[in-house]
Order: C-alpha cells, then sequence, then structure tokens
C-alpha cells in the first residue's frame, strides 16, 4: 500500500517537473498561432514554399465565431493548400458552452483578441474598440466594394462614428440565381398526400387543413400500420418560430420576422395581434381540438420532433427548411420512405384564396447586425483584408472551398458541369471527413448563384443535377404534376424587391435591456412562449385568447412597436 | 460508535502552545493566502451588481447605479417566481438524493457478499457520467405519451387516457427531484459507504450476540454511525437550495411549465448574459450568496444547539 | 440465506429474512433502472448515425456501426486533450487531497485555536462568486491563462472536500493523538502517521471525487487555453463535437447560416462512453478501500 502511494506521488512529481518544463520552454518559443502572425517568417508547417504567392510565406491568423460549428484538424488537406497558394491559414474556433454575449465579454475584459472575429455583439467590440475600421481597405478593393454591396447597403453598415467595422458574409447572389430550395418558413406537406388528391392546388389554411383531414380519413395508417399524424408544431426553445409568426405570411407579408411593415404608409404594425393571425390561432385551436395537431406539440424536444417526422407518419408541419429537411431526407432515403412519397414539399398559405404571398424571398437579404471583422490585435490587416477579399473574389478558392478538390471531391463533365457520385456527396457530409479535408472558412465572404464559369452554381446544394439526382420518383412526379422545377414554384411568392429596412428583424435581434423597446421585446417573447400554447390548447378559443392578449398587453408591445417606427422612419 | 463529546474547555492562548501549535499556524497561513488570493480578491467583482458594468470600461471606469439592478429584480414578478421555484426545486431535490443516497448506502451495505455488492455499487454510480443532456433526453422518451410509464400506468389499469407529463406544472418539480436521484443515488451514496467503513465491526458482533436483528442493527449501529456525515452534507448543502441549478430545468422545460421551470439562474442567462447585462447576473450572484450564508447560519447555530456536527 | 461471513452462530429469524427479500427487490430494481440509461447509451453508440434518428433504439442496435467511435477517435488533438487531461487528473489529485487532508486535519484539532474562525472562513468560499470576469482578470493577472498551471492551482482546496474530510478525521478517537504527543510526535508526524492511515477509506473517496472532477472539467480550458491547442484536454475536444446541440440560446438566423451542422445523437453517445470508461476504470482500485470494512486500527478508548 505505501509503495503504490509512493509511486503515485512520483508520478505526480515527474509529471508537475514534467510540466515546468514545457511552460518554460513554450514562453520562449512562439508556440502559439498568434505569436506566430507576429513573426511571418516562422512559416511553420508549410514545408513545401507555395511558389505561387508573392511573399512565399504563409501567414497564419486566428478567428474566433460566437457560434457552434466544427473545427477542422491544423493538417486539414484543404486548408493547406489554400494556405499554399493564398499565403494564409486561418485557425476558426467556435463557441464551445458559453452564450455568445459571455465569450464576447470575457474576451473584451481580457483584452487579447484573435485576427477574425465574427460575433453576435459586434457593438460590444466596437464600443471596446476592439475592432478595425475597414472603410480604407474597402476602397483599396474598388472591384469587390461594388461586387459585395451596393452603396446603400455598405452604409447600413456605418456605425454611428461613421465608420465600417464589419462584413457579411452571406446572403450575396452572384449571376444567375440558382436557388433551387425553398430555404425558409412554410407550409410543408407530404407529397403522398398531394398524389392521394390528385395534386390540387392548395392555398388558404382551410384548404390544407381540410385535405390534412380528409386524408387521414382515408388513410388513418401508413402501409406498416404506423398511424398516419395529420400536423405537429415544434416549439423547443427559439425553434417556436415554427408556431409563432406563421401570421405575418399568412397576412401575405414577408419575413421582416418580429414585424410587419405596411409599405403603402410605412408603419409597423404588429402581426401578433392582427385578424390573420388569430385566424391561424383559431384554426389550428379548432384542429386540436378535433384531435389532428399532435398532442405532444408543445412539450416535443428537438430530437423527438426529427423522429418523429424521421418516421414518416407526420403529414405536414410550418417549418424552415434547413431546421429539418437534411436530417430528416437522409433518413428517408435510408429507410426507403421517399419511395413511398413521404417527402415534403412547401406550400404558400394565405388566410383568403387570391392573396399575395411572400414566403419565399428573391432578393438577397442582408442583416447588417453581424458579420466579419478584423481586430486590433490583428498585425498583419492589409493580409488578412486581402485574403477576405480573395474568398469573395477567387473563383478557385470559392471552387475549393465549398466544391473541394477536383476529380476528388466532385467530377467535371464533357459540358464543363460540375457534379457529384453518391460516395463523394457522403464523403463531404462525413465528420472525420470533413475535419481532415474539407475546409470551407464557412464564416468568410461567400456567394450564392452561379459561378464564374458561368455554367456551374457556387454551391453543390444549388446546382441542378444535384438537385434533381437524388430525387425519389413520388417525389419527382409531384414536381412534373405541377409542372415545377425548384421548391420557391411551390410557393409561388410575387417577385419584388424589399424595401432597405429589410429585414426588421436585423433591428430587433440587436435590441437590449437598456430601452423600454427591448425589455418590451423580451417579455412579449417570453409570453408568448408561455401563451400561445395555451391558446392552442384551449377548451374556448376565445377565453383563451382575450387571457392571453391581457397577458401580452402587460409586457408593453407598444414601447417595442415604437422603437421598431422610429427605426422605420430612418429610412424615409 | 461511541463519539466523545467535547467539553468546552478554555485553552490559554500562551506562548508554549502558540509554539507547539507552529506547525497547525503555519499551514493556516498559507491556506489563508490562497483563500484570500483565489476566492475572496475576485469577490471585488461584486461591486459589478451596484454599476451598469461595460466590459471595456472595466470595474473602476464603468457608472454606478446604485440599487438599480436589485430594483430591476425584485419588480419583476417573473424573478420573484424563479426565486420561489428555485427554493422550491433545491429544496426538493436536497431531501429526496439525501434520503435516496442515504438508503442505498445502508442498503447495500446489508448485501453480505462482496461479489454483489462491487457490481451493484459500480451500476449505481455510472450514471453520474452521463451528461443532463443523455438523461433528461431518455427521460424525455420514458415519460412521452407513448413511452414506458404511460405504457405500465395504462396497461395496470392506472390510468385510462396517456398522460402528457411535460405539459402540466403539477408534475414538473417531481420530475426533475426524480432525474435528480436517478442521476446521483449511486454517486452520493459514495461518501455513506466511506462513512460507513469506518463504524467499528464489533459493534455489529456485539449487537448479535444480544440478539439485534438486522433493522435493529441498522438503527442503532449504522444510522449512528453515518450521523455525523449526514448532518455535515445537509448543513452544506442547505446553503446550496438556492443553487438548483438550470440545465436539467432547461433541458425539460417548455413554454407550458414556464411559469414553474424557470429558476434563477435561468432568469439571469436569458435577462443578464444574453442581453448584455452582466451586472445584472452579479447582482442575482450577491442575493444568492447572502441567502446561501444566511440559512447556513441558521442551520450550523441549530445543529449546535441541539449538539449536533457543525459547520464552523 | 446465510449471507453472513461472520463466525458467529446466527440466528435467521424471519424478520432477517423477510428483510433480505426487500433488500434483494430494492436493489434489483435499482440496478435495472440505474443500468437502463448506460446501456442504452452504449447501444445508440453503436449504432447507425442517421438511423438512430427515427429514435426506437432501446436495448440492441438496429444498424450496427463503428463509425461513431471513427469518428470520434480519429478527431485531431483528442490525443493530446487525453495526455494532458491524464495529466492534470493526476497531478490535481495528488495535490489537491494532500492540501484539503492537511487542512481538513487543521480545523479537526480541537485545541487549535483558529479552528473555528478557518473554518469559517473556508465554508464562505463555498457560497459566494465573484463571476466569469473578476476570476478571469485574476488568473491572466497571475500569468495562469494559457499555461497548464490554471488546471491544478486554482482549484486546488475546496472547501466541500475538506469539510467532509475534516467529518471523518473529528470522529478519529483523540486518545490515538495524544498518545503519540506524550511519545514526542509533533503535529506533522500525528497527520502523517497516525491520522491519515486512518483516513484511507476517505482519501480514496476524496480522491475520486477530485478526479472525476479533473477528468470532466473543460469549462477552464475552453476559457484559459482556448487558442493553446497543446493544452486542451480531452472533455473540451468532445464539447467541441457536442456544442452544437448543448447551444443555450440560438436564432434562426444563425442556425441557418451555420448550416446547422447538428452533432448525431450517436456521436454524442460514443462520445460519452469515450468520457466514462477511463474513469470508471479506477473505481475499482478505489472501492476495495471502502466496500469492506475498516477496523480502526483495533483501538478501544
Amino acid at each position: 500500500m505505501k509503495k503504490r502511494l509512493l509511486a503515485l506521488f512520483l508520478t505526480a512529481g515527474v509529471v508537475a517537473s514534467m510540466l515546468a518544463g514545457c511552460g518554460g520552454s513554450s514562453d520562449a518559443a512562439p508556440a502559439a498561432p498568434a505569436d506566430v502572425a507576429e513573426a511571418p517568417a516562422a512559416a511553420d508547417d508549410a514545408e513545401e514554399a507555395p511558389a505561387e504567392d508573392e511573399s512565399g510565406e504563409v501567414t497564419n491568423f486566428t478567428m474566433f465565431i460566437t457560434m457552434p460549428g466544427s473545427e477542422i484538424n491544423d493538417d486539414n488537406e484543404i486548408a493547406q493548400m489554400i494556405a499554399d497558394k493564398w499565403g494564409v491559414k486561418v485557425k476558426e474556433t467556435w463557441l464551445t458552452g458559453q452564450t455568445a454575449s459571455e465569450a464576447t465579454g470575457t474576451l473584451i475584459a481580457g483584452g487579447e483578441y484573435p485576427d477574425f472575429i465574427d460575433s453576435d455583439e459586434m457593438s460590444l467590440l466596437v464600443d471596446a474598440d476592439a475592432l478595425v475600421a475597414l472603410d480604407d481597405y474597402i476602397d483599396q478593393y474598388p472591384e469587390f466594394r461594388d461586387k459585395w454591396f451596393t452603396k446603400e447597403e455598405w452604409d447600413k453598415f456605418r456605425q454611428p462614428d461613421g465608420h465600417i467595422y464589419w462584413i457579411n458574409p452571406f446572403g450575396n447572389t452572384k449571376g444567375e440565381t440558382k436557388q433551387t430550395t425553398h430555404n425558409d418558413e412554410a407550409f410543408w406537406i407530404q407529397v403522398r398526400v398531394l398524389e392521394w388528391a390528385g395534386y390540387p392546388k392548395i392555398e388558404t389554411m382551410d384548404q390544407y387543413f381540410d385535405l390534412l383531414e380528409s386524408y387521414i380519413a382515408a388513410n388513418p395508417t401508413m402501409e406498416d400500420g404506423t398511424e398516419n399524424m395529420a400536423y405537429t408544431i415544434l416549439c423547443e426553445d427559439w425553434r417556436y418560430f415554427c408556431l409563432e409568426n406563421a401570421g405575418q405570411f399568412l397576412a401575405g407579408y414577408p419575413n421582416d420576422g418580429s414585424v410587419i411593415v405596411d409599405k403603402t404608409d410605412m408603419t409597423i404594425k404588429d402581426y401578433n395581434t392582427s385578424e390573420d393571425t388569430i385566424a391561424y390561432f383559431k384554426k389550428l385551436n379548432e384542429e386540436y381540438n378535433k384531435g389532428f395537431v399532435d398532442p405532444e406539440s408543445f412539450t416535443q424536444t428537438y430530437d423527438e420532433y426529427i423522429a418523429k417526422l424521421s418516421t414518416g407518419r407526420v403529414l405536414g408541419m410550418v417549418d424552415q427548411w434547413w431546421d429539418f429537411a437534411y436530417t430528416v431526407n437522409d433518413s428517408f432515403k435510408q429507410s426507403g420512405l421517399d419511395q413511398k412519397g413521404c417527402n415534403y414539399v412547401p406550400l404558400g398559405l394565405t388566410t383568403k384564396e387570391g392573396m399575395e404571398n411572400r414566403w419565399h424571398t428573391y432578393d438577397d437579404t442582408v442583416n447588417q447586425a453581424s458579420g466579419i471583422a478584423i481586430t486590433t490585435d490583428c498585425d498583419d490587416v492589409d493580409k488578412a483584408f486581402k485574403f477576405l477579399v480573395d474568398c469573395a473574389m477567387d473563383q478557385e478558392l470559392h471552387d475549393l472551398r465549398f466544391w473541394g478538390v477536383k476529380d476528388v471531391d466532385y467530377n467535371v463533365d464533357e459540358n464543363g458541369l460540375y457534379y457529384r457520385t453518391d460516395e463523394q456527396r457522403m464523403n463531404w457530409a462525413d465528420t472525420s471527413y470533413q475535419a481532415k479535408h474539407r475546409c470551407q472558412y464557412s464564416y468568410f465572404p461567400q456567394w450564392h448563384g452561379t459561378s464564374d464559369d458561368g455554367k456551374n452554381a457556387n454551391k453543390p446544394e444549388e446546382q441542378p443535377s444535384e438537385f434533381m439526382v437524388d430525387m425519389a420518383p413520388p417525389l419527382k412526379a409531384c414536381f412534373d404534376a405541377y409542372g415545377y422545377t425548384t421548391y420557391p414554384q411551390f410557393i409561388g411568392s410575387v417577385q419584388e424587391t424589399n424595401g432597405p429596412w429589410f429585414p426588421m428583424y436585423s433591428f430587433s435581434n440587436n435590441f437590449t435591456t437598456e430601452t423600454p423597446g427591448g425589455v418590451a421585446w423580451a417579455k412579449m417573447g417570453e409570453c408568448k412562449h408561455e401563451w400561445l400554447p395555451k391558446v392552442v390548447m384551449a377548451k374556448d378559443f376565445d377565453k383563451g385568447w382575450g387571457e392571453y392578449m391581457a397577458a401580452y398587453e402587460a409586457c408593453k408591445p407598444g414601447d417595442f412597436l415604437a422603437e421598431m417606427q422610429a427605426i422605420l422612419d430612418g429610412f424615409k | 460508535m461511541a463519539r466523545v463529546k467535547k467539553e468546552h474547555k478554555k485553552i490559554p492562548i500562551t506562548m508554549k502552545e502558540m509554539k507547539r501549535q507552529s506547525f497547525l499556524m503555519i499551514v493556516s497561513f498559507f491556506m489563508v493566502v490562497y483563500g484570500i488570493i483565489f476566492y475572496y480578491w475576485p469577490l471585488t467583482g461584486w461591486i459589478m451588481a451596484f454599476q451598469n458594468y461595460k466590459p471595456k470600461k472595466g470595474l473602476l471606469g464603468s457608472k454606478f447605479v446604485g440599487l438599480d439592478k436589485f430594483r430591476f429584480l425584485f419588480e419583476d414578478a417573473v424573478f420573484v417566481k424563479a426565486i420561489r421555484n428555485t427554493f422550491a426545486m433545491g429544496l426538493l431535490n436536497l431531501v429526496t438524493t439525501t434520503i435516496m443516497a442515504v438508503l442505498f448506502a445502508i442498503i447495500l451495505n446489508e448485501v453480505r457478499k462482496l461479489w454483489l455488492k462491487r457490481p451493484i455499487q459500480t451500476i449505481s454510480y455510472l450514471p453520474h457520467f452521463l451528461s443532463w443532456i443523455v438523461v433528461t433526453g431518455i427521460l424525455h422518451t420514458a415519460l412521452s405519451a407513448s413511452g414506458i410509464v404511460n405504457d405500465l400506468l395504462m396497461r395496470f389499469g392506472f390510468i385510462d387516457q396517456a398522460i402528457n407529463f411535460f405539459a402540466y406544472p403539477k408534475y414538473f418539480w417531481g420530475i426533475v427531484a426524480f432525474a435528480h436521484c436517478w442521476k446521483e443515488t449511486g454517486w452520493n451514496a459514495i461518501i455513506y459507504l466511506a462513512a460507513i467503513t469506518a463504524i467499528d465491526p464489533c459493534l455489529y458482533e456485539a449487537a448479535s450476540i444480544d440478539g439485534a436483528d438486522r433493522l435493529q442493527k441498522i438503527r442503532y449501529i449504522t444510522l449512528p454511525g453515518i450521523k455525523p456525515t449526514f448532518m455535515i452534507l445537509l448543513l452544506m448543502n442547505v446553503g446550496n437550495v438556492l443553487n438548483a441549478g438550470f440545465e436539467v430545468q432547461y433541458l425539460l422545460g417548455n413554454g407550458l411549465v414556464q411559469s414553474v421551470s424557470q429558476t434563477i439562474d435561468i432568469y439571469v442567462l436569458k435577462w443578464g448574459i444574453s442581453q448584455n447585462d452582466y451586472s445584472l447576473g452579479t447582482a442575482a450572484g450577491l442575493f444568492k450568496s447572502a441567502v446561501s450564508i444566511l440559512l447556513i447560519v441558521i442551520a450550523n447555530s441549530i445543529s449546535k444547539k441541539y449538539g449536533e456536527q457543525r459547520l464552523f | 440465506m446465510n449471507e453472513n461471513v461472520k463466525p458467529q452462530k446466527v440466528r435467521g429469524t424471519l424478520s432477517d429474512k423477510i428483510f433480505s427479500v426487500i433488500v434483494f427487490v430494492f436493489l434489483l430494481a435499482f440496478v435495472i433502472i440505474t443500468l437502463y440509461p448506460v446501456i442504452n447509451t452504449v447501444v445508440l453508440s453503436f449504432n447507425d448515425g442517421i438511423d438512430a434518428v427515427r429514435g426506437g433504439i432501446y436495448l440492441w442496435p438496429r444498424k450496427f456501426s463503428m463509425k461513431n467511435y471513427k469518428t470520434v477517435l480519429a478527431m485531431q488533438n483528442i490525443w493530446t486533450g487525453a495526455k494532458i487531461t491524464v495529466a492534470r487528473t493526476v497531478l490535481a489529485t495528488v495535490t489537491s487531497l494532500i492540501a484539503n487532508a492537511l487542512l481538513a486535519f487543521v480545523v479537526s484539532r480541537k485545541r487549535f485555536l483558529f479552528k473555528s474562525g478557518l473554518s469559517l472562513f473556508w465554508v464562505i468560499t463555498m457560497y459566494v462568486n465573484g463571476g466569469l470576469i473578476p476570476v478571469f482578470l485574476l488568473y491572466k493577472n497571475l500569468g495562469l491563462t494559457g499555461t497548464f498551471h490554471v488546471y491544478w492551482i486554482p482549484g486546488m482546496i475546496s472547501a466541500f472536500n475538506m469539510l467532509v474530510m475534516r467529518t471523518y478525521m473529528e470522529g478519529i478517537p483523540e486518545s490515538l493523538e495524544e498518545s503519540a504527543q506524550l511519545d514526542g510526535a509533533g503535529y506533522w508526524t500525528v497527520f502523517a502517521k497516525i491520522i491519515s492511515p486512518l483516513c484511507k477509506p476517505m482519501y480514496a473517496t476524496i480522491a475520486l471525487f477530485i478526479a472525476v472532477w479533473q477528468w470532466n472539467s473543460w469549462f477552464d480550458a475552453m476559457l484559459y487555453n482556448r487558442m493553446k491547442t497543446e493544452y486542451t484536454t480531452l472533455q473540451y475536444e468532445l464539447m467541441k463535437l457536442l456544442s452544437s446541440v448543448m447551444q443555450q440560446s440560438g436564432s434562426a438566423e444563425n442556425a441557418k447560416n451555420g448550416a446547422a451542422t447538428i452533432t448525431p445523437i450517436t456521436i454524442r453517445a460514443a462520445t460519452t462512453v469515450v468520457t466514462m470508461l477511463p474513469i470508471i476504470c479506477l473505481y475499482p482500485f478505489l472501492q476495495r478501500y471502502f466496500v469492506t470494512g475498516l477496523t480502526i486500527g483495533g483501538v478501544k478508548e
């Protein structure tokens, strides 16, 4: 016993001295990537000196993104190729187990920043003088400046001091749009239901639920005996948008998120209390009491919801495409349910027939609230910014990030079109393959739309062949029956240019409790979380709605709306 | 186990006594220095509770707002409700997990066969290593309308229709307490099992000779033997009732039970941290610390009065 | 049922028999309930990821796959993390055990002048907390951030562990200490030669607590060594894998742009198993110290 204890002490001693050694040496040698940036000559891991880069040196940058994400390996293959050619390697670190605000707060308190940062709390960083004003750098690259944003768009990014500190890397389309999916919110319906009804035109919420009801009546179970379920609602935490904001769309307005903007007289309207929203919840309540809405709707977790959809038994729901489709479609494919018509297509419903709808946004949505920034701790802002521009302007780099390596991750057919085999597609989606091979630098500028070659899509998921290739026969039949080739056609939103204020949620997302409007906004959210499920489950809808409204008014929504109106007035 | 009641004989503070205790003094000195640096110095951060703290300006530069943050908290009915919920869940968790741990330790101690005892103990503490997200995930499935609990209840005729346990506030605290017991009973029992080893086996032998049955032995030997440990843990945990946490409540809660699921920590996360209001969280933390210290002072003096274990 | 190992003859009374049955039933139920989540996690970790999305996997994998483990173990830095984690666990367990035991010894001396004051000093530390930012600044000023030392120095003394040990030590008859002191032993000798050997079960327990705590820590690695991959820990690496499902507050806007990579539940399960396994192996070694009754040196007062 004594011996064992002694051994333990010895081990500890050895470990301690070993680490003391480590500590000492690491102080001497610039081991941290940030330090390497200081001494550009220390191109540590670029053994094969790249010939094409003018300076021949690789600069290592660090980046922190206040979103959870998957880290890539230090010896990631594509990252190395990019470093060889463009002379920059970025070590990305993601948010883990903290909120964006906590993480940003500690960074500021510590006063040490990564070279690049993309935070939800940009204004905090500007306050702390942590960011480099980018105006001059932007002007150095006129081609980039003019192509990336219009002048009005750039102006939206100007802070009160007149400078631009960050650039939103998302939501820009180059060339002809290749949009085949509807990434946003919609009422979704399984193609087997449409097939059963002979592919009818569904325009209103009443028609939608009538169809679901009659389908259930005729087909209470699936082939394997699983009971069909007409409609479910995801309501977990922030994902309760699946319940909450359909009212604005049903009334024919676009996704301003937190409010409705009435363009005729430039006023802010509250969709929470509008006629269309009442009609929407009344309908849900009616369906709930008839037993057509999943009774577990308001208590299910996201995992349970996805599991439910993956069994193929749910006929319809409101959701945004990215929130369910990737996982659920993979599952359908594996279990063969896609052959049975379980895939979902979107519908652009409104409260009344013949109304215009704006569920789908054709335009680019520029969110000025966040983006990529360069911090004052960055030692080579010129090179950092150049890389940022390269990401946006160099098609080869863009292809490498999003398509991968030619003949490895994708092939090129005789017409110059990119295509992928099943295996390539699976690799690309595989977690460990991503870590060692794929490098998207996903918070650097990127494009939707068409590549500079005029043929291919900038992103594989928008490539028409990619989209059509794995369509199961029932889904294909549905597209053919309606004569559609893309998902947005199912929605049939009107094509129009949104105002410069769009989307209004980019403003309300940045509200804090320092203003009365911000307090009201947060309270309204809390109140809706609690009351909307109760309203749907109420035995007496009018009574339930009345109680909800009383609680809602107590949150002082007027304060919030007034502040939103003031913002909108700025665009008059 | 025979414990000597301490007589309060005053030890005279003489130079000789001081010298005799020099080893103790030196150790204490270093420990106090350590404690001041790592535990007491960061308390300067409490200033934030009275400021409108901005990370850029730091502790010295931020604007003082007096008791504004406390006023914000206590004027909000939601926060007051959160205090109630935290208290209720903290207390319920404390009581149930303590009872379960003691019960389990005693029962396990009654198992005389080592080949049975060891595996059971190992199994019992495994759930401690599962994260809350895993445990709550399984619990959620088990309690769902089509889950095993409803299935069993219906099969044995207790209910005719599946109950959606998560839709009703009345079940929530119970579910949270159960989740804690499920995850931590075996782990918490370890301390009691260790305490039981300190009981002199002669006592059991003597009791056997006197004809005591097993229940009597538990009552007169095992229970008194673990009482000091039990008391000290109880005292410490009384101060922790306001730390009922947020992870479980966050993962199991939903809009329908919001009024009973929101704890102080969740409130702080939503209103303080997520809104960049660092001071609000500090104010809530300060409030919790004050209540905790008040609670243990009370509990400690009660315990002292009855001649039981004391924390200090 | 002759479960007594004791040589004395024991009458198998009826109540004892009933008692045995109750014990048996209780433990059986307990084992089943406790084992289930663990088994379910292990089973999921061996199931195909896409298949598991459908749910309904309980006691046996539906579509067997080793891919989850391959993914977890192929993660870069996981071996660096494992090394650092083992190092910090060993080092911190030893240093922290000694420090806590010493402190517990000091405050459990009945004659010690500052016994009560010192206890109070440490009790308070359990309930006060300056918050994330002041602690961060402190460590930064002490030069602990960006080093290995941040893992074992700050948490060395825990009032909880100390108090549990103190209680145990107070249960040791004072006469032992007194007789040793009569023989001329100082406090250090009393601590090392008299008290510590008797405290083995408690030391084992506390060592386990510290080891498990250290093993599971990841927040310090994330906060203080975020950019220092050479000091990453196993748990931090695994937390990175899990973080997308643990996200406490989110917004649709962000999730959409972030391509919403949700870590499959099967990877979550494999991660859990990888984390659990090594620390569980530690237990049997410690268990011997407190599963069997221990006679305190045969001392009678």
